[in-house]
C-alpha cells in the first residue's frame, strides 16, 4: 500500500492527489500496460488516496514506481508526494485496509461513509479488470470484517454532527417531517446544515427569514425553495411565522435574544397547544432560555447538541481499541489464507515445471538409448550420467542465474539466503534410503499436501 | 365454580412473569446518553442496533398463552357454555390480551418502548386477578341475566378496559418522554421511545376504541340493570346515583373528551396523557367497587340483588 491521508497530508495536497474520473482511468490503464500481472485498487476519498497493489514479492512495480506513476497521473511533483505518502507491505498493508474500512482511521472515528467508499473503489477496479485473486480476497474480507466490527463494537452508532443531533431531538417530538413547517432564522453554516438535513427528511415546507431580505432570498434560491416548498419571508412576519411553524432553527449574529419569552408566550397561546421545537445554535443565544419552560415548547441550544456529539465521539473512542484489535485479527487471518493459497499455487507450478523438464529429458534419453546396443553397459552408464547432469543443470539454471552479481538490481543476498534455506545447504545431508520414482513421487505429493493445507 | 389452587398458582406465576418482563423492558429504556439511532450512513451499513429483547418478547407471549390456558381450564371445569363466570375471568382476559399487545408492539420499531408500560399494567391486572380468584371471588349471577345483554355488557366493558389500559400505557410513556425532552436529555435510540406525536396518536386512537366499546358495554349494562324481571331494577330506585354508575359515567366522559383531544386543544399533549391515566383509574375503581362492595355499591339494595342462588358466593355483581 502506498498512500496519503489526513494524517500525513494537508487538504490542498489531498485534493491535488485525488484519483477519480479520468485520472483514475489513466492510472489503471498505465498500470495495466506496464505491469499486466499486478493487481490494484485505488481508494480515493476527501481524506485519503491509497493504492493497494498486489504483485509477487520483489517484483515490479516497486513503491517508488507507484509513487512516480501517481505523481505523473495527478500532476503533483513526486518529491512533494513522497514526503506525504506512507508505504506498507504485506500484513501491515492488509491491517491498514481493514482499519480504514472499519472507520478506525477516519477523521471522525467510526464514520460509516468510508465503508461505502471502499466498496465503490473495489467495484470500480473490478470493472476495469485490474483486480486479481489476492485483492479480491483482501477487499471482500475487509468489507465483511468491517460490518462485523461495526456491529459488535457499535463504533458507528450515534450522531456526530450538530445538524444530525438537532434532527434527532426534533424526532423526539415529531414522528416525521412530511407535514411539518420549518422556519429558519438567519443563514449561518450550522443553520444551513440543519435545513439541509430536514429537507433530506422530507420536511413539507421550509421558510427562511433574515433581517437582510436578499440573503434570505439567496439562500432560498441555493436550496431550491420555491412555491409550496417554502422560500424567503419578510422579517416583519416573524411572529406570524412562528405560529405556523413546527420547528424553528435559529442561528443569527444578534447580540440580544430575538425570540423573547413574552413573544413566545403569545405565540404558544395562538398555537392551540401544538408542540414547537426551537433549535438555537447561536452564540449568544437567539432564544430567551425562559421560553423553554413554556408548555409544549421544546428548546435546545448549542450546548445541548454539542454535548451529545462529544459523548458520541467519546464512546466511539472507547470502542476504538477493540475495533482495531478485531480488524487486526481479521487482517492477519486473511493474509495467512492468501499466503497459504500462494504457496499451494507455487508448489503446483514448480512441480509442473520440473515434470516438464523431466519429461523432456526422458524423451531425449529414450531416443538416444534406442540407438545403443543392449549389451553396451558403458555407453548406457554414460547416457544415464548425461541425463542426470542435463536434468540438474536445467533445474538449477534459473535459480542460479538470479545469483548473477553483475546485475545490481537483483537482491543477491536475499536469493542466496533463500536458496540456502530452501535446500538446507547448511546442514549435513542425512543419508536417504533408496526410493523408487513412484515412492519419491508419493513423498513429494505428501509434502506438497502438507504445505498447501 | 369456586376458586381453586391451581388457578391461583398459575396466576401468581403469570404475574411474576409479566413483572419480570416489565422490569426488563423498562430497564432497556435507560441507555447511555448519546446512543442515537443508526449512524449517519447513506449506505445503511450499521445494522439493527435496537432489536427487541428476546426475553421480553418471550415472556409477553408466555403470559398471553398462560392466561389463555387458565381461561380454558376454568371454562372446562366450570361446565358452562358462557366463559366469563366471575371477575377473575375478565381480568385474565384483559391481562392476556394486554400481554399480546405488549408482544405485538415490540415488532414496531418506534413503539417498542411502549411494551414496558403495557407490561406494568399486565402485572397489575394479573395481581388483581389473584385477589379476585383467592380472596374476593364473586361469581356473576348468571341465572337471572339475559345472556345476550350480559355478553354485550361484559364484552364491551372488558374489551373497552383493554383499550383504556393501552391508552393509559401510552399516556405514561408520553409523560416519560416529555420529561426527558424537557430536561434536554439526549434522544434515545429509535425503537425505544416513540415520538410525542406518535404517543398522542396512540392515546387518541385507543381512547376512541375504548369509548366505543365502553358505550356498548355501559348501554348493555343499563339494560341489564333496568330489566330485573320483576318490574324493579337491580340497583334500586335511584340506580343512577350508585357509585358504580357514577364512576362508570365519569370514565366514559373522560374517554369522550380524550378521543377529541386533537380537536379540543385544551386537552392536547401531556393533558391527554394525564386524562388517559385518570380515566383508567376511574374504570378500575368501578371494578374495585363492584368487587369490594356487596350489591355493587347500592345504598339501599333491594332484596332482589342479594337473592343469589345458593351455589354462588354472596355479593354477586348484579
Amino acid at each position: 500500500m502506498i498512500g496519503l491521508s489526513h494524517r500525513t497530508a494537508d487538504l490542498a495536497l489531498r485534493e491535488a492527489a485525488a484519483l477519480s474520473g479520468d485520472r483514475l482511468d489513466r492510472f489503471y490503464a498505465r498500470l495495466s500496460e506496464s505491469h499486466p500481472n499486478a493487481e490494484a485498487v485505488a481508494v480515493s476519498t476527501c481524506n485519503r488516496t491509497e493504492l493497494y497493489v498486489a504483485r509477487p514479492t520483489h517484483e515490479a512495480p516497486s513503491g517508488e514506481a507507484l509513487r512516480g506513476m501517481l505523481a505523473e497521473t495527478v500532476g503533483v511533483p513526486v518529491e512533494r508526494l513522497a514526503a506525504a505518502t506512507v508505504q506498507r507491505e504485506q500484513e501491515q498493508a492488509a491491517a491498514h485496509l481493514f482499519r480504514v474500512t472499519c472507520g478506525a482511521d477516519s477523521l471522525v472515528i467510526g464514520e460509516p461513509e468510508v465503508l461505502g467508499q471502499v466498496k465503490r473503489a473495489y467495484a470500480d477496479a473490478n470493472e476495469r479488470g485490474v483486480v486479481g485473486p489476492v485483492l479480491h480476497k483482501l477487499f471482500q474480507e475487509a468489507i465483511a470484517a468491517a460490518r462485523k466490527v461495526r456491529q459488535d463494537t457499535g463504533i458507528d452508532r450515534g450522531r456526530v454532527s450538530v445538524a444530525s443531533v438537532a434532527v434527532e431531538f426534533a424526532k423526539g417530538v415529531f414522528e416525521g417531517f412530511a407535514e411539518k413547517t420549518v422556519l429558519a432564522i438567519g443563514g449561518g453554516e450550522v443553520t444551513k446544515a440543519m435545513v439541509r438535513r430536514l429537507l433530506e427528511e422530507n420536511a413539507r415546507r421550509v421558510l427562511l427569514v433574515n433581517r437582510t431580505a436578499d440573503r434570505a432570498q439567496q439562500l432560498a434560491t441555493t436550496l431550491g425553495l420555491t412555491g409550496d416548498r417554502g422560500g424567503a419571508r419578510p422579517w416583519d412576519d416573524l411572529e406570524r411565522l412562528l405560529i405556523e411553524s413546527d420547528i424553528v432553527l435559529t442561528g443569527t449574529a444578534s447580540s440580544e435574544p430575538i425570540l423573547t419569552e413574552s413573544m413566545l408566550r403569545r405565540v404558544v397561546k395562538k398555537r392551540r397547544r401544538r408542540p414547537l421545537v426551537l433549535l438555537d445554535v447561536a452564540v449568544p443565544r437567539d432564544v430567551d432560555p425562559a421560553a423553554g419552560s413554556l408548555s409544549n415548547v421544546f428548546l435546545y441550544n448549542l450546548d445541548d447538541l454539542q454535548t451529545v456529539v462529544e459523548q458520541t465521539l467519546s464512546e466511539r473512542g472507547d470502542q476504538l481499541a477493540s475495533c482495531e484489535a478485531m480488524a487486526l485479527e481479521a487482517a492477519t487471518a486473511c493474509m495467512a489464507e492468501v499466503q497459504h493459497r500462494d504457496v499451494g499455487q507455487l508448489v503446483r507450478e514448480l512441480r509442473r515445471r520440473l515434470h516438464d523438464i523431466g519429461n523432456e529429458e526422458r524423451a531425449r534419453t529414450r531416443r538416444k538409448a534406442h540407438n545403443l546396443s543392449p549389451h553396451d553397459e558403458d555407453a548406457f552408464e554414460q547416457l544415464l550420467n548425461e541425463h542426470t547432469h542435463r536434468v540438474i543443470n536445467k533445474i538449477l539454471h534459473l535459480p542460479l542465474s538470479q545469483l548473477d552479481a553483475r546485475d545490481a538490481s537483483r537482491p543477491l543476498g536475499f536469493y542466496a539466503a533463500a536458496l540456502r534455506r530452501l535446500f538446507d545447504l547448511d546442514s549435513p545431508q542425512p543419508s536417504r534410503p533408496e526410493q523408487t520414482p513412484a515412492e519419491e513421487s508419493q513423498e513429494d505429493e505428501k509434502l506438497s499436501a502438507r504445505i498447501t493445507r | 365454580m369456586p376458586h381453586d389452587l391451581p388457578v391461583t398458582l398459575a396466576l401468581v406465576l403469570l404475574t411474576l412473569a409479566s413483572a419480570a418482563a416489565a422490569v426488563l423492558a423498562l430497564r432497556r429504556l435507560r441507555v447511555k446518553a448519546g446512543r442515537g439511532a443508526e449512524g449517519e450512513s447513506s449506505s445503511g451499513e450499521s445494522g439493527d442496533a435496537d432489536a427487541p429483547v428476546p426475553w421480553v418478547r418471550g415472556l409477553s407471549l408466555g403470559v398471553t398463552l398462560g392466561a389463555a390456558a387458565v381461561l380454558a381450564y376454568r371454562w372446562m371445569r366450570g361446565g358452562t357454555a358462557w366463559q366469563l363466570v366471575a371477575h377473575v375471568d375478565g381480568l385474565l382476559m384483559i391481562g392476556g390480551l394486554l400481554a399480546l399487545a405488549a408482544w405485538y408492539v415490540q415488532s414496531r420499531p418506534r413503539l417498542r418502548g411502549l411494551a414496558g408500560f403495557v407490561l406494568v399494567g399486565v402485572a397489575f391486572v394479573l395481581a388483581w386477578a389473584i385477589c379476585a380468584a383467592a380472596w374476593t371471588y364473586h361469581p356473576f349471577n348468571l341465572e337471572r341475566l339475559d345472556p345476550v345483554w350480559e355478553a354485550l355488557h361484559l364484552g364491551g366493558v372488558y374489551l373497552g378496559t383493554i383499550s383504556a389500559a393501552l391508552a393509559a400505557a401510552a399516556g405514561a410513556m408520553y409523560l416519560f418522554a416529555h420529561r426527558r425532552l424537557k430536561r434536554h436529555k439526549p434522544p434515545l435510540a429509535a425503537g425505544r421511545i416513540a415520538s410525542l406525536e406518535t404517543l398522542e396518536t396512540v392515546i387518541v386512537r385507543c381512547a376512541a376504541m375504548g369509548f366505543v366499546l365502553l358505550t356498548l358495554g355501559l348501554v348493555a349494562g343499563v339494560v341489564v340493570i333496568t330489566h330485573a324481571g320483576d318490574g324493579g331494577t337491580r340497583l334500586g330506585e335511584q340506580w343512577w346515583l350508585t357509585p358504580k354508575i357514577i364512576l362508570s359515567a365519569g370514565a366514559w366522559t373522560l374517554y369522550a373528551v380524550l378521543m377529541n383531544a386533537r380537536r379540543a386543544s385544551a386537552f392536547r399533549g401531556s393533558y391527554a396523557a394525564w386524562l388517559a391515566i385518570a380515566a383508567l383509574v376511574l374504570l378500575l375503581s368501578v371494578y374495585g367497587v363492584v368487587t369490594a362492595v356487596p350489591g355493587g355499591g347500592v345504598v339501599d339494595p333491594p332484596e332482589s340483588v342479594n337473592a343469589v342462588p345458593a351455589a354462588a358466593s354472596e355479593g354477586g355483581v348484579r
